[in-house]
């Protein structure tokens, strides 16, 4: 009686033990993979690129970005992806949450349009017209 | 009876030291995702050497410097220099703001001939920020960034010069924290 009560509290405790090595694992996996796909993060990131592909840009020309990643997060926070990129008055504005987005401002003067492919879900087009 | 209770002793002991180093570990990666993450995205530098690889396309378009800013009868073409931003298809200002603008381009042309002397010279936007190009400064982060690129270009069939481009791009607080 005595044998069988000592293994049965050795084998809860290793459980125990377990299970908060697994949460507490689970838990530091979660944090990094939120860190890495926070919305201000990627607005700042996609919205600084982005200007730089605009100031790159030729009249004529037509680029194809796969923002799926933004779509994603975009889709968590009820933001349309239509409404995820916006271009005006040589500023590129990325909009991921309800709290406004970031805009980072490009030199090009060049007459640029972005809207989302309507066959490819998380395509954007841009393209490049003379002002 | 007395080993037993040693034992148990022994195991707190240890799964207090295993807390412990959980604990520790924890805080480690924390920090060290805050301070990876939390380092601003600096695209200065690509946008600088953006903006001089632009101003260099139109000033020498193909093989030849452009006609509307040199001409082998009348040399260097004021107007040219006067409409430089728009013959280039640049935009430095802000949109209904009053700041001035967070770029700087200049493009100095000097004879291959004597190089000491500048020939002619272009030059737009926010001239304050060339004070950030001579700081020696070791911290340059809330300092503009500057980029620099020269080469030489035919002017006509004899001369040729030294085109030396110059391009800033401030955005400080855009690109630091």
């Amino acid at each position: 009686m005595f044998v069988r009560n000592k293994k049965g509290e050795i084998l809860v405790e290793n459980i125990v033990f377990i299970l908060l090595n697994v949460i507490y694992l689970s838990i530091l996996i979660l944090f990094l993979l939120k860190q890495g796909s926070g919305a201000v993060l990627l607005e700042d990131s996609y919205s600084k690129n982005i200007a730089l592909l605009i100031d790159s840009a030729r009249p004529g020309m037509v680029m194809e970005l796969n923002l799926q990643e933004l779509k994603d997060v975009s889709d968590k926070n009820a933001i349309s992806f239509s409404d995820v990129v916006k271009i005006s008055g040589n500023y590129v504005t990325i909009k991921l949450s309800s709290k406004g987005g970031t805009s980072y401002h490009f030199f090009n003067n060049i007459n640029a349009t972005a809207y989302p492919d309507k066959t490819n879900p998380g395509i954007y087009v841009f393209t490049f017209k003379k002002t | 009876m007395i080993r037993k209770l040693e034992n148990k002793k022994g195991d707190k002991l240890l799964s207090v030291y295993w807390f412990a180093i959980l604990v520790i570990v924890a805080v480690g990666i924390v920090l060290m995702v805050n301070t990876f993450y939390g380092k601003d995205y600096d695209v200065r530098k690509d946008e600088a050497t953006i903006l001089a690889q632009k101003a260099a396309d139109c000033i020498y378009p193909s093989g030849k410097l452009n006609p509307e800013a040199f001409s082998s009868q009348s040399g260097f073409r004021e107007d040219f220099r006067d409409k430089f931003l728009d013959k280039c298809s640049m935009n430095f200002s802000i949109k209904d703001t009053l700041q001035r603008p967070p770029y700087y381009i200049e493009v100095g042309f000097f004879s291959e001939g004597n190089l000491d002397k500048q020939e002619f010279l272009i030059s737009h936007g926010n001239k304050n920020w060339k004070g950030d190009c001579e700081n020696s400064a070791s911290d340059r982060t809330k300092l503009a960034t500057c980029v620099s690129k020269e080469f030489y270009a035919k002017g006509d069939s004899d001369t040729y010069y030294l085109v030396k481009i110059l391009s800033i791009v401030g955005k400080v607080e855009e690109n630091t924290n």
